[in-house]
């Protein structure tokens, strides 16, 4: 039963209408009525805290010197990388031909588009003067001046456009047979014109499947190393830097493990709650959740296996800094957010080792959770308490939070709610042609 | 409602900078009224009648014509008045320097005034003065910012309400005219201590004049335990000058001869010269019971409770004369054949918070080891009467007009004198007053007191030499000088501010026959900042006490209480410098507050903690303050800064701190006993710029030994430079580099204050200082080494090291912070976006980021500032150029003369201000340069220069001469 993809009994119409209904006749509507208002409550906290943030002046931060760098940059990290899960889901998957990512694959790149835009926020709002972040752009100029291609800032800078835009493109490519099927579905004729101005005129004529499936198969096999590379890049950002605890060679694949653990347990996160609010267990099967309680389980690994080395590399190394740094990461300020992270990112998902809980959504559900606090912990423990305790002891300071902090993360959470909530209404929640070609292939191999 | 009342009321509620023009702006309506009346009379009354068109028109027609009027008025600075120190001739636009003088105390430090465009911008030494020697002090630098002071007094009062000087100096005159019946009885002054000799030839001709007039002395920090000391010891009052340079054992007793004594510019810059192994490297011993800048200078420091100098001073004296000491802790032996050993060039200093009879000691002492010592008459204006018979004649009622020149009595008189509550009881109380301070408050008359670089005047420095202090433009809130207010008293209808310092000094040539040689000499004395050949002359005294006749001063027994004057604020007359208060102490770097300072056994005992707030009590006084546990203080002493707490004086000097005063006794104001000490349970939030005491056994500040030095095998290893692959220094442009001694640096926070004058640095305010974003460019890093009981205090100087690989460089995405040619590493404040990444990268934290618009939010003029430095805006770093203006201004001026351009042309703005010259700046790639020289030190070092970061800033290590007798604990 568990290895089934698609629950028996489906058939074409029955996913279409499924999945359409969502739409055209939503089910929970006061549910999604409150959780959305939720959601844009916290969208307007966090407007508020960005219209401060330009009157006033990033001092409204908690930011200082040394800790030049706080929530603003840690909360990029983390948002960039649970954008990953929804980019490992959908283009490695899908070049690597696993059928299993069809149920989710949409969900996730949903979820990635959000969360990258909720990272791509920081960047900008993070600057000093963030009216300038335009100076970034190799453009030419009447000053003559480029950027400095030496910084790892800049490079972020463009693997996070490339990231986000190529995200932008693959979802949305991904979605064009979806929305012609929301056009002949359509109730009113506005839902028609727009789903039909969306799907660009696709009529499912064979040629056009040819050319959409090799274009997307492109795209796919972009997205790929874009993940790693954006990733890797956002490692090099702290890794170029001279500061203890920052300058390991490591960190790049260290992002990448750190990222797709939190991607998996933010797919975890919103995938169990979205299977039973809109009766989709038929179509998120527990074959899904036990495939993404696994990789939760081995990107687990992958992230403690760097934890290890990090400090392993520092104890062996005869760097008195970064022995420093890492006995106070163990025991000094910031000890409990290492500890939490240990917590939630190493020792609570080794439970995914049984059978079990992969089948128990509550704790699936939980687990995925913790992933996503641990790496959030991680990512603050990362950029405060590297800087917090750098070379010289008299420069020696520690960050606290203010309420303009907190109100910015509140508000992207708001803002990455308030989309996946607005989307779910809007545009089928999985992708109805890949469910199709699924149970196609299924039917042909099952009889 | 007053107008102060007005005035309060709108200020009142308003946080951040609220811009004003004046007082009568605040004050709406009242103000203006009486502003009317003062330049119009009549005009007012004519307001409140009910007008007819022609009128109006008439009034019109008036007003447009007077506006040409106004114009005239003495608004622009007159610096015609003043004489440069250059010849004239120089043209407009360029920087001009005036000599004049600065007072603490009232004993001069010789400065010149740097204008820009006839503004006065920045205060440097006077090379030529024997009080700077070219140096300046924390509150040399900061009398600028004083001087632009928008809070400062601005208008004269009555009461509250606005007056004008006429109607000020008018009542004056009417007091005078009712007591010259009675020759002057009922007439009191009051003063700080001078060392004018306008002034006190002022006081001369009014007492001739008024002779049942009375004349009283207060100050805060007063020496007069100095003077009595010798006194005691020689039958006249004296003040020791100590001949550092001839030193080689020093034993300094609570002393603050490297600190705040006059001359201590002086001071430092001979002790520092000798902190080398070459130059026959001198020896300080420290007693003190609280740490100062002396004691972390010192290469034995102990710390002495109060109670206890004294006899350990006997003990010393019997030790030195051969005899035995009794119970005696293990080093004061090897201490006393030093300073035996080293007759004629050992000498004793005794900081004047000790009470008479330990000067005398050291007096005594001191002519035994025939110290080289120069002993003079005090340079300052003998007081016969102080505050304390004030009060007695106002208690006695027979006080009718009180005159109070400058300062804040009230606010600074010992809290057991009631002058307060005496004050309200004197029928007519004028107050010259710097600002609208307490004594203003409780004042019928306030008038405006021009600060002393708007002033005429004279003052003598430590060793006598007078300078003549010149003004540097006209008074800018329009205020009078206690000349120009005493000229008054004796009858001149003339206002000219220069009036009395001329006569005074016309009347001293004529009286040595050199009348016809004045024009020369006052433009020479003016141009110079000197008048040549003024010091005082050694007097030549014995002792007239055997030391066994000595009795020992009273012990204060119990918890003591000792006062001190403050680092930052002094006695409190700082209180409203915003880059005082935000100075970082040298030893707590605590900014924006005082502390009560307690021993950490006395806070383990008590179960305290920094930030405490304790009730400290005395009888029936009481106080309420924070404790700081101070490594080194000595164990049952509280040392309580004076100077802050203020509830009137500025928008920068209220609610600051604790105010120690109302504890002070005017009998005993250096210590008492008996002191009780309570927790109250509550705590603050200091705002100390560094958290970490030590320096976790990183090699940051190198410290050796003379004799480790010497002994190649136990000792140093001198660095040398690790081979790069990156290009070295261009061949054709100078390669800037600076070198810092630590051996020499004394930490005193000149070189901060300096930096921050010279480069608009900014001042945030204690909340922003608390979040870490305090913007000195240059800071001093203290660490401490050893126990806490007493432990070594170390300073380190930090400023952009300008790394040849500089880690910040390569990180910027937008090249905002780029090398140049010549070395330096230059920041681009326009191109900068703000990332923060490069102080993120900088192993050194030097750099500060703009997070609000500092510069924006200070309430101080634009005229004030340096126009030869951008003022950083909102969002953008900033950090130590070197003085990049100071390197351009003086290659222009090489292009221009066709030179090429000299070691030394280039001084720093930390560097000029540095007394104990530790910092030396030039061309490394000359190897005669001083600061080559510098470097090729063989204690030169690199601080991380493990990360191949190359720095152009290296440092000396801190060189200790300890007494091999003596163990490293001690």
């Amino acid at each position: 039963m568990s290895d089934r993809l698609i629950a028996p009994g489906e058939s074409f119409a029955s996913v279409t209408d499924r999945v359409t209904g969502i739409v055209f006749d939503p089910p929970h509507r006061l549910g999604w009525w409150l959780l959305m208002l939720l959601a844009l409550a916290l969208v307007g906290l966090g407007t508020l805290a960005i219209g401060w943030l330009f009157v006033a002046g990033i001092g409204i931060w908690g930011i200082n010197i040394p800790v030049a760098w706080g929530f603003a940059i840690s909360n990029y990290v983390w948002w960039i990388g649970m954008a990953s899960g929804g980019t490992m889901i959908s283009s490695l998957f899908h070049v690597m031909r696993a059928d299993w990512r069809s149920s989710v694959n949409r969900l996730a790149e949903t979820m990635t588009l959000f969360a990258a835009a909720c990272a791509g926020i920081f960047p900008i709002l993070h600057l000093g003067r963030p009216y300038y972040f335009y100076w970034l752009f190799p453009y030419p100029n009447v000053m003559g001046l480029w950027p400095q291609f030496r910084s790892p800032l800049l490079w972020d800078f463009f693997a996070i456009l490339t990231y986000v835009l190529c995200s932008m493109l693959f979802w949305y490519v991904g979605l064009i047979p979806d929305l012609a099927t929301m056009r002949d579905r359509a109730p009113s004729r506005a839902g028609q014109i727009v789903y039909g101005l969306l799907a660009l005129g696709w009529r499912g004529s064979a040629l056009q499947w040819l050319r959409y499936q090799s274009a997307y198969r492109v795209l796919a096999g972009l997205m790929g190393p874009l993940v790693i590379s954006v990733h890797s890049i956002v490692g090099l950002d702290f890794a170029g830097g001279l500061t203890p605890g920052w300058h390991s060679t490591q960190y790049p694949p260290f992002f990448v493990f750190g990222a797709v653990l939190s991607g998996f347990g933010i797919v975890l996160m919103l995938a169990i709650p979205l299977r039973r609010a809109y009766r989709l267990e038929a179509l998120i099967t527990p074959r899904h959740l036990d495939i993404l309680a696994r990789l939760t389980l081995l990107s687990s690994l992958a992230v403690g296996y760097a934890y290890a080395m990090d400090l392993f590399t520092a104890f062996y190394g005869d760097s008195r800094y970064d022995h420093d740094l890492a006995l106070d990461r163990l025991i000094g300020h910031y000890a409990p957010l290492f500890w939490i992270t240990i917590l939630c990112n190493l020792l609570l998902p080794q439970a995914l080792w049984w059978r079990r809980v992969r089948q128990d959504t509550r704790l699936l559900l939980v687990i995925g959770a913790s992933v996503v606090l641990g790496m959030w912990c991680e990512r603050i423990l990362i950029v405060l308490q590297s800087l917090a305790h750098e070379y010289e002891p008299s420069r020696w300071g520690l960050f606290h939070p203010t309420f303009w902090d907190w109100a910015t993360l509140l508000g992207t959470i708001g803002l990455f709610l308030a989309g996946l909530l607005l989307l779910l209404r809007l545009l089928p929640a999985l992708s109805l042609f890949e469910l199709r070609d699924l149970l196609a292939r299924r039917g042909a191999a099952h009889g | 409602m007053s107008l102060r009342d007005t005035i309060r009321a709108r200020l009142a509620g308003r946080t951040g900078p609220a811009y004003w023009r004046s007082l009568e702006e605040l004050a709406g309506e009242v103000g203006f009224a009486g502003w009317i009346e003062e330049e119009f009379p009549g005009l007012a009354q004519a307001f409140g009648q009910a007008l007819g068109r022609r009128h109006v028109l008439r009034m019109i027609g008036a007003s447009l014509s007077l506006a040409g009027l106004a114009g005239c008025s003495p608004a622009a600075p007159d610096v015609e008045m003043a004489v440069p120190v250059e010849e004239p001739g120089m043209e407009p636009g360029s920087i001009r320097h005036y000599a004049t003088a600065t007072t603490l105390g009232g004993i001069a430090t010789g400065v010149l005034v740097t204008h820009a465009d006839a503004r006065p911008i920045k205060i440097e030494g006077n090379p030529d003065h024997p009080a700077s020697l070219g140096a300046t002090s924390v509150f040399d630098q900061a009398a600028l910012l004083q001087l632009y002071d928008p809070d400062r007094a601005a208008t004269v009062t009555r009461g509250g309400a606005i007056a004008t000087p006429g109607e000020a100096f008018g009542a004056l005159r009417a007091r005078l005219d009712a007591l010259a019946a009675a020759q002057g009885a009922g007439l009191h002054i009051l003063s700080g201590a001078f060392s004018s000799p306008t002034l006190a030839a002022q006081r001369a001709a009014l007492i001739a004049a008024y002779p049942r007039a009375r004349w009283h002395g207060h100050e805060p920090a007063s020496r007069a335990n100095v003077w009595r000391g010798a006194a005691l010891a020689f039958g006249r009052e004296a003040e020791p000058l100590p001949a550092l340079d001839r030193a080689e054992i020093i034993l300094a007793v609570d002393s603050d001869l490297l600190s705040a004594a006059p001359g201590h510019l002086s001071y430092v810059r001979a002790f520092a010269a000798r902190r080398a192994p070459t130059a026959g490297m001198n020896r300080l011993y420290v007693w003190e019971a609280t740490p100062s800048l002396t004691g972390a200078a010192a290469d034995h420091r102990f710390a002495v409770p109060p109670r206890d100098t004294f006899r350990l001073l006997q003990k010393l004296a019997a030790l030195i004369a051969g005899g035995s000491a009794g119970e005696a802790p293990g080093w004061l032996l090897p201490l006393a054949q030093d300073l035996a050993a080293h007759r004629g060039a050992a000498l004793l200093h005794v900081g004047p918070e000790q009470p008479p009879e330990t000067h005398t000691l050291a007096h005594l002492i001191n002519q035994a080891l025939a110290a080289p010592i120069r002993l003079i008459a005090p340079v300052l204006a003998p007081q016969s009467s102080d505050l304390a018979d004030l009060c007695r004649d106002i208690a006695a009622g027979g006080v009718d007009t009180l005159i109070m020149l400058g300062g804040d009595p009230v606010y600074s008189a010992a809290g057991d004198l009631g002058f307060a509550e005496l004050l309200a009881r004197v029928p007519h109380r004028f107050h010259l007053a710097p600002y609208r301070n307490a004594t203003a408050e409780a004042s019928e008359w306030v008038i405006p007191e021009a600060h002393e670089l708007e002033s005429w005047s004279d003052a003598r420095a430590f060793d006598g030499s007078v300078t003549i202090q010149q003004p540097q433009l006209r008074p800018l809130h329009g205020g009078s000088s206690a000349h120009q207010l005493l000229a008054v008293l004796l009858g001149s209808v003339d206002a000219d501010p220069r009036a009395p310092v001329l006569a005074e000094w016309q009347r001293r040539a004529h009286a040595a026959g050199q009348a016809s040689g004045f024009e020369t000499f006052w433009q020479d004395a003016l141009r110079k900042g000197l008048v040549a050949d003024s010091a005082q002359p050694s007097l030549d005294l014995s002792p007239k006490i055997a030391i066994a006749a000595l009795a020992a001063p009273p012990v204060a027994d119990g918890l003591a209480l000792l006062f001190r004057t403050d680092a930052a604020l002094w006695d409190g007359r700082f209180a409203n410098n915003g880059w005082l208060q935000e100075l970082p102490h040298p030893l707590t770097t605590l900014t924006w507050d005082n502390a009560a300072l307690i021993a950490p056994a006395d806070a383990a005992q008590r179960d305290l903690a920094t930030g405490d707030v304790v009730r400290l009590a005395i009888g029936r006084h009481a106080i309420e303050a924070p404790v700081w546990i101070q490594p080194g203080q000595a164990a049952g002493s509280i040392t309580l800064p004076l100077g802050y707490g203020q509830v009137r004086g500025g928008r920068i000097a209220t609610g600051v701190g604790f105010d120690a005063y109302r504890l002070r006794s005017h009998d005993a104001p250096w210590q008492q006993g008996g002191a009780t000490l309570d927790r109250l349970g509550r705590t603050v939030a200091f705002a100390a710029t560094q958290h970490q005491p030590t320096m976790q056994g990183r090699d940051l500040l190198r410290t050796v030994s003379l004799a480790d030095l010497a002994d190649a095998a136990s000792g140093w290893d001198p660095e040398r430079p690790e081979p790069s692959l990156y290009p070295g220094a261009e061949a054709d442009r100078p390669a800037w580099g600076m070198a810092i001694d630590l051996s020499r640096c004394v930490g005193c926070g000149a070189c901060m204050v300096a930096c921050q004058a010279e480069n608009n640095v900014p001042v945030v305010g204690k909340e922003e200082v608390q979040r870490g974003r305090a913007m000195h460019w240059l800071r001093i890093d203290r660490y401490y080494q050893g126990g806490e009981a007493a432990p070594r205090t170390l300073f380190q100087p930090v400023l952009c090291m300008h790394c040849e690989n500089a880690p910040c460089e390569v990180v910027c995405p937008v090249d905002a912070t780029v090398h140049d040619r010549e070395g330096l590493n230059v920041m681009v404040y326009n191109r900068c976006i703000g990332t923060r990444f490069c102080s993120n990268n900088c192993p050194y934290k030097v750099r500060r980021f703009n997070f609000f618009d500092y510069a924006g939010a200070e309430a101080r003029p634009a005229a004030a500032r340096n126009p030869d430095v951008t003022v950083r805006s909102r969002g953008v770093m900033e950090k130590c150029t070197y003085c990049l203006q100071r390197i351009k201004t003086a290659e222009i001026a090489a292009e221009r003369d066709g030179k090429a351009l000299a070691d030394g042309d280039v001084v720093t703005a930390c560097q000029a201000a540095c007394a104990a010259r530790a910092i030396t700046f030039g061309d490394i790639r000359d190897p005669h340069s001083a600061v080559a020289r510098a470097k090729a030190n063989p204690l030169d070092y690199a601080v991380l220069g493990e990360l191949g970061t190359r720095p152009r800033t290296s440092y000396a290590a801190r060189l200790s001469n300890p007494n091999p007798a003596i163990g490293e604990e001690s």
